[in-house]
């Protein structure tokens, strides 16, 4: 495992979070008084683990689909979580292609599951599993890490290559570095853009694809540097990707080097590292994006952000959570939660207006977020 | 003398003949890369073009009754007429057509709104649905499904009207909306779904799908129910069919929760000889109650057999549900409130061995209505008082009073077509009477012709472990010889006394029927595999590439293949077969021979599971798994994105 070195934001964070919690004293009383925070603040976790019912400790994703049912790729097969909290377990006795779920996608057309999984990609139909593979079918590959669904196609991106398959026509479309600009065929990401499919390349960069056009378009890391950035907020952070996100035309790179943004609007730029910015940890297992808003999630915790406002969550050494909010121009806010993650080292995360789950390396958390009166008093100083 | 002259004249010709004999046999071998090949025929693989087989020229066109909807007001009745390219109107008061309106395509699935002022028409020859206005039969609208509906079905739902379209070639459901008419979902379905029931509250509808499929090659093969929510189009469950295919018939049963579907169970993993038991092919009843659990019943009994269920309709106060037996031409009636009791009194055990309890369907079946002949389609009035029955070759609709059972008329389509010997084969194809007392016809395996999905032991060593594949009776014209083994040089000797006698148990089909049989055969077109719009356009830049990797004479780097190992030597154009036999590898191990009939390529994108026992589930499986060697082509130097290339290929052959 990966670790991180401090840095001197984090020995900034640390230093208010000590302060903050000395007795007698309240970090927020320090605070200037702020307008209202632009991205959702949990205000409480709740956890399960094996002990809830959850098949394995690790879970690698989680998806709420959409009809309201929460959907878990674990590396002990998929999960869901019923009507009565329990949680159902699916595995290869079911039809589920691979023990180790590692990505979870709705079509919103048909309500199908699609599932990336270490041995092909399965989908979930009515209840009936259904298994492509790369001997049966024309998946790539049957490492399947991401997928995603758009605009009535499936995208697999697997190692080696993307595959896209046409639910209309049933044909496949393998894209790797023999017939694209990827420099190499391990897709570790994939995310519908707007009439566009980003796709995240291991030690590539982000590729963007227009299927219409059947065009390619590869954003490298300027300064080609693997363990720093150069040159900040001109490209993707680096080259590796461990995955990427999109929505409401921002798109996100996720690396074990930092995190990017690329807004497709204004064709800007922003990278951030765990040294110079609130990232709480360079070492990025993925990014979710929900409107203008991304998820971040590290080994080290969650960052959220909007690309100007940051909300982390960590697990403090007291097992209790520790959130620092962090706005423009003003220091940094660090609070104690009586709930915290599930586990520091988180893997995904699904998030909406309401509401977050996140899938740590031991069980799953439930973030439930202020009222909208608990974000005011957030606002003011007390 | 007079020997000189003589010598000097045939000698050279001697020469000649033998110089040319050894040369074409040369050529043979060569081309064929078969170094043992004994003499064939020049035309045996220099095919002639496709536009001189049968299945290609002009045929004549029947009217035969497909689809029919009956309007509201008990009215009306109208009839898909596919091989006319029409819809006819049927007065129901004088049984006699009032109307007929052409409607390109193949017109086969009718459906009418809630108020019968539209009908729906799904035609599957074109891939598309049509709106027709019943005032004046004109088309208003339509729009492309998915390869070949066969059926619809209007509901009005909370998020406006629905159309539910099973497109059976490609393995699909439409989920349509009226207004506007767009196509909302497309999901996928089980093999070949075929028919389409609302349930009685339109909040979900069932679609039957006709073609078996099996997890693995020795496993037991299953058909599936797949139950969609209309409004959203989203699929709520997959219900299997155990042990059943050609289930292309179903029905909601309103007052029950009920859905039936018509199906033949078959035992396709013990040898075929077991015929005289009466258990290789039930024809039955599925019953899914609601509760998750399906009941099939037999329509048979001892030593009297109803195969080929097809239409099955159910009447308005759930009291009878009517099966239709395309191989017997009876209409059984069932009682649904004795069929209930005894559902409700029946242990575990005994519902589950229903199917092939030929002493059981006298505890439900109260009827036997015999109907012309290949009776598939049912309807029945709003009240439930009339039954309609599209005898479909017959070229009429016959018109049963549910009251007594009985018919009270026929409404006339066409005379037949008993003049027509491609007309009069497919009667012999349908008809289970030259089979062992009528157990099956030739369609229980072959549906239209095509294949079931299934792989049959046929008497071979052990039980259940020496399969072979059915093979599509679609395009066989010219692509003899017949049979895995290469064997049968015709279809009457394929259709003959000695497969009478191994799969029919019964004595030879009459050699003028026989002729018949074989002439319907040969007209039977290749399935298509594309969708309509696509016919007649180039290959996509996939297939165009697939499309070399099929006729490559060297491997990527330039290295040669030899002749014997190329795709385009076995599969020779324009049939894709060299029709020679021909070894690549895959000789089981209760397998007497290792040399197989190459099979024909045209239509092959349908005719899964592949190789002659069915091993491989898809086109990819033939190389992915089951090459040895490079004995099937060389594939080695293909990499993912070249098979995907050539699957693609194959599958617009």
């Amino acid at each position: 495992m990966k670790t991180q070195p401090s840095s001197p934001f984090a020995a900034l964070f640390g230093l208010v979070f000590v302060l903050s919690h000395a007795p007698g004293m309240n970090a927020s009383a320090a605070l200037p008084e702020t307008a209202p925070l632009p991205i959702p603040v949990v205000a409480r976790f709740e956890n399960f683990t094996e002990k809830d019912g959850l098949p394995a400790h690790k879970i690698h994703c989680v998806l709420k689909a959409g009809d309201g049912r929460l959907w878990l790729g674990t590396t002990n097969g998929l999960c869901v979580r019923q009507d009565n909290g329990t949680f159902r377990r699916f595995g290869i006795e079911d039809g589920l292609s691979h023990l180790t779920v590692l990505g979870i996608a709705e079509d919103p057309a048909t309500g199908d599951l699609w599932i990336a999984t270490m041995q092909g990609l399965s989908r979930l139909s009515g209840g009936k599993f259904t298994a492509f593979t790369q001997t049966n079918s024309g998946l790539p590959n049957n490492v399947v890490y991401g997928v995603a669904v758009a605009e009535g196609t499936v995208w697999a991106a697997t190692a080696a290559g993307t595959g896209a398959y046409d639910i209309k026509t049933k044909a496949w479309k393998p894209y790797d570095q023999t017939n694209t600009v990827m420099n190499e065929p391990w897709c570790y990401g994939i995310a519908p853009g707007r009439g566009v499919i980003y796709l995240g390349i291991w030690a590539g960069g982000i590729v963007e694809h227009d299927p219409r056009l059947g065009t390619f378009k590869a954003y490298r890391d300027p300064d080609g540097e693997f363990h720093i950035a150069l040159t900040a907020d001109s490209g993707p952070i680096v080259d590796v990707t461990s995955g990427v996100a999109y929505d409401a035309g921002v798109l996100w790179q996720a690396s074990y080097f930092g995190l990017a943004r690329y807004d497709t609007q204004e064709a800007t730029w922003r990278t951030w590292v765990q040294d110079k910015t609130p990232l709480v940890s360079n070492f990025i297992n993925s990014v979710f994006a929900h409107g203008r808003i991304a998820w971040a999630s590290t080994d080290q915790g969650v960052s959220v952000t909007n690309g100007d406002t940051w909300v982390n969550y960590q697990v403090g050494k007291d097992g209790k959570g520790v959130v620092h909010i962090c706005r423009p121009g003003q220091p940094p806010e660090t609070r104690t939660m009586a709930t915290a993650l599930s586990d520091g080292f988180v893997m995904a995360v699904w998030a909406d207006d309401h509401e977050a789950w996140f899938a740590t390396s031991n069980g799953l958390s439930h973030g439930l977020f202020s009222s909208p009166a608990d974000q005011a008093a957030l606002t003011s100083n007390p | 003398m007079k020997l000189k002259p003589f010598i000097l004249v045939t000698t050279p010709l001697i020469l000649a003949g033998v110089g040319a004999a050894t040369g074409v046999s040369v050529h043979e071998r060569r081309m064929s890369g078969l170094p043992q090949l004994g003499y064939v025929s020049c035309i045996h693989c220099h095919q002639r073009g496709l536009d001189t087989l049968p299945w290609a020229k002009p045929r004549p066109h029947h009217d035969a009754p497909g689809g029919i909807a009956v309007s509201p007001d008990g009215k009306t009745l109208f009839i898909a007429l596919d091989d006319r390219d029409e819809v006819a109107e049927a007065d129901l008061a004088s049984f006699t057509v009032s109307r007929r309106t052409k409607v390109p395509g193949g017109p086969f699935g009718l459906a009418l709104d809630a108020v019968g002022k539209r009908l729906f028409v799904a035609c599957r020859n074109h891939d598309r649905v049509a709106v027709l206005d019943t005032l004046d039969l004109k088309e208003q609208a339509s729009i492309d499904v998915g390869i070949r509906p066969t059926d619809i079905a209007y509901c009005k739902t909370a998020e406006g009207e629905r159309l539910i379209v099973p497109n059976s070639g490609s393995d699909d459901i439409s989920v349509l909306s009226v207004s506007p008419l767009l196509e909302l979902t497309r999901s996928a379905a089980g093999r070949e779904p075929y028919a389409v029931a609302v349930s009685g509250d339109g909040r979900r509808v069932c679609i039957a799908n006709r073609m078996a499929v099996h997890d693995q090659i020795l496993s037991q093969p299953y058909s599936e129910v797949t139950v969609i929510d209309p409004a959203s189009g989203h699929i709520l469950a997959r219900e299997a069919l155990q042990s059943a295919h050609l289930a292309e018939g179903i029905t909601d049963v309103p007052t029950r929760g009920w859905t039936l579907n018509s199906v033949v169970r078959v035992s396709n993993l013990v040898p075929i000889t077991q015929v005289k038991d009466g258990w290789v092919m039930s024809s039955g009843v599925a019953i899914a109650r609601g509760n998750g659990e399906v009941t099939q019943v037999p329509l048979d009994e001892a030593n009297a057999y109803f195969p080929d269920p097809s239409g099955v309709v159910a009447s308005p106060d759930g009291k009878r549900a009517y099966v239709a037996s395309a191989g017997s031409d009876v209409v059984t009636v069932i009682d649904l409130d004795k069929l209930a009791a005894w559902l409700a009194q029946a242990d575990e055990a005994e519902r589950g061995g229903a199917m092939v309890n030929m002493a059981l369907s006298y505890r439900y079946v109260v009827a036997r209505i015999p109907t012309g002949c290949d009776p598939q389609h049912l309807a029945l009035s709003p009240d439930g008082s009339r039954l309609f029955v599209a005898e479909r070759l017959e070229d009429r609709v016959l018109v049963v009073d549910t009251a007594s059972l009985k018919p009270v008329g026929r409404i006339v389509l066409g005379d037949g077509g008993l003049d027509d010997p491609i007309r009069l084969g497919e009667r012999v194809f349908t008809r289970a009477r030259y089979t062992f007392q009528g157990q099956f016809s030739c369609r229980s395996c072959h549906p239209d012709g095509h294949v079931d999905g299934l792989s049959y032991d046929f008497d071979g060593a052990g039980v259940g472990d020496n399969l072979l594949a059915n093979r599509s009776l679609c395009g066989v014209a010219g692509t003899e010889p017949f049979k895995w083994n290469g064997k049968n040089p015709t279809l009457q000797y394929q259709d003959g006394p000695r497969f009478a006698r191994v799969l029919m148990r019964t004595d030879e089909i009459p050699q003028p029927q026989l002729d018949q049989l074989a002439t319907y055969i040969k007209h039977l077109p290749p399935t298509r595999t594309i969708p309509w719009s696509r016919v007649g356009q180039p290959l996509t830049p996939a297939e165009e590439r697939g499309r070399k990797l099929f006729f490559a004479t060297k491997r990527t780097d330039g290295t040669p293949i030899p002749r014997a190992l190329q795709c385009q030597t076995c599969h020779r154009p324009p049939l894709y077969t060299d029709r020679l036999l021909t070894s690549v590898g895959t000789k089981g191990s209760q397998d007497t021979s290792g040399v197989f009939d190459t099979p024909h390529l045209i239509g092959v994108g349908a005719m899964a599971p592949y190789l002659h026992d069915g091993r491989a589930k898809t086109l990819e499986e033939i190389w992915t798994i089951y090459q040895t060697d490079d004995k099937h082509g060389v594939s080695s130097y293909w990499s993912k994105l070249q098979l995907n290339d050539l699957v693609e290929y194959l599958k617009t052959l």
